[in-house]
């Protein structure tokens, strides 16, 4: 990641969404972006220019605008028209971001679309989060990364944050993750969680 | 045999697709995969197709083909018959809030100015004391206050454009409850079809959100009525049948949004039916 003392910068064509410009390099803002959160409470994975990532809930294209800036493809797939609107004008100026309008717990509807990806990056405002990952992970190479923020006030808001978050390990551990890593994102986010893992190159190891 | 955006991959053998982005758009959207058995599309594979000359011939052409997949997709979502109308209701109900709020402040300030000024004892129509404030007070006030009357303005001519697109779009729906009120129950389901989609015990609390929580969390009576209250049925039902009248109008407008849906035409022999039956509940001795 590049850090410009201790901003964390991406660097690409800037003006995406009026973001702040430090030394020719695109200010990427942890409390706008759950994924820059992470990399400021210094977890996550290392985005690397040979990497190919599935975003689940680009939503506008903020955060993808950045990880494309990094990566070498990013399929971003969102659900809703209106966000939707605004990324496939950040995929025209982007040649690496690929724009599916699909709905993240059906990936039948993209799978001719995405390539096996070293990251899976979910951040879906929906219950079932921990389902929508798992029914994606025929995407990721064996030895690849999923990173799950974890919106815990979408599963279920009469439920106590830190079950919720439990809840998911559990669910993902049993689908055969290895959990890595898992932080709340406070005092960027409230009640978000980010959740790292990885497949294993075989199963069962 | 694997289907892939860029032609059939299978068997030793590899057919690459023809056609423009349009026809290849059509077919992406088309595909419907086995996820068993599938494996995912491989760059090398579609230039082994002699689809692609490269990883970035690749990229440029998945690029072009998904952006105008995506684009076709926003399209049709927004070509239903409800979606201006849910802008329409949003739009509305926005302006009702800041033509309340600013005549609230202009009136404050009118009074600072005229400190013999009251409204009590006094029945003006909120739109006549904005007319006064207007007539008798000069710059910026005298402005904000004609400002105010001409917002109202539109805000006359939306409902009324409202309630006939309502008419339109959701007839049975309309005829039961009124185009304002209609149109206001599919914005808050978020679409035709979503509100075709809810139980009718979901539409009775419809806009009662605050309420229905705080029962769910602790145990408060339960909503009787959300948005529907704003149906002269409902709000001048006596108190004791109240509940009752908004069960069975939300029973029928469950029904009346899946006809309106999946019809999209009246049909007078349901809409007779329900106004009796809703009628009845209302007079106190329907069940």
């Amino acid at each position: 990641m590049i850090w410009i003392g201790d901003v964390l910068v991406s660097r690409g064509e800037g003006g995406v969404y009026n973001e702040r410009m430090l030394g020719g390099a695109r200010v990427w803002e942890p409390y706008r972006s759950k994924l820059a959160a992470l990399y400021h409470v210094g977890k996550g994975v290392e985005l690397e220019p040979s990497l190919r990532v599935l975003y689940l809930g680009a939503a506008n294209g903020t955060t993808v605008s950045h990880v494309a800036d990094y990566t070498e493809a990013v399929y971003a797939v969102e659900f809703a028209p209106r966000p939707m609107q605004d990324l496939i004008e950040v995929a025209r100026r982007r040649k690496n971001v690929i724009p599916i309008m699909a709905d993240a717990t059906r990936p039948e509807t993209y799978a001719p679309i995405v390539e096996a990806v070293d990251l899976i990056y979910q951040d879906v405002a929906q219950p079932g989060q921990a389902a929508i990952a798992i029914r994606n992970c025929l995407f990721l190479k064996p030895g690849g990364y999923l990173i799950l923020m974890l919106k815990t006030r979408s599963v279920d808001v009469r439920k106590d944050p830190a079950i919720v978050f439990d809840e998911t390990i559990a669910a993902l551990k049993e689908a055969g993750f290895i959990v890595l890593e898992s932080v709340w994102l406070t005092p960027y986010h409230q009640d978000h969680a980010a959740i790292i893992c990885t497949k294993p190159a075989k199963p069962g190891e | 045999m694997q289907s892939y955006w860029f032609g059939d991959v299978g068997e030793g053998r590899c057919s690459a697709v023809t056609g423009d982005v349009n026809a290849m758009v059509s077919r992406i959207l088309s595909l419907s995969t086995q996820l068993d058995t599938f494996t995912p599309p491989d760059w090398q594979q579609a230039v082994a197709c002699g689809f692609c000359s490269g990883r970035a011939d690749y990229l440029a052409l998945l690029q072009a083909v998904c952006i105008a997949a995506a684009e076709r997709s926003v399209r049709e979502h927004y070509s239903g018959k409800d979606a201006e109308l849910l802008q329409m209701v949003r739009t509305l109900d926005e302006m009702d809030t800041v033509v309340n709020l600013l005549s609230e402040r202009a009136a404050d300030w009118y009074m600072v100015r005229h400190p013999a000024f009251s409204r009590k004892y006094r029945r003006t129509p909120a739109h006549i004391l904005v007319r006064t404030m207007r007539e008798n007070s000069r710059g910026a006030l005298g402005k904000v206050a004609g400002e105010i009357g001409q917002l109202a303005d539109t805000r006359t001519a939306l409902a009324k454009e409202v309630s006939a697109r309502a008419n339109d779009v959701m007839p049975n729906t309309s005829a039961l409850i009124g185009g304002l009120v209609a149109a206001r129950l599919m914005a808050h389901a978020g679409g035709l079809l979503p509100l075709s989609r809810l139980p009718a015990s979901a539409i009775q609390v419809l806009g009662a959100r605050t309420a229905l929580f705080a029962h769910l969390k602790t145990h408060t009576p339960s909503p009787k009525h959300g948005i529907i209250f704003q149906h002269r049925r409902v709000h001048n039902a006596p108190r004791d049948v109240r509940g009752r009248v908004a069960r069975v109008l939300a029973g029928k407008l469950a029904i009346a949004a899946r006809i309106d849906y999946f019809r999209g035409v009246a049909v007078p022999e349901f809409l007779e039916q329900a106004q009796n039956r809703i009628d009845t509940a209302g007079k106190g001795d329907g069940a």
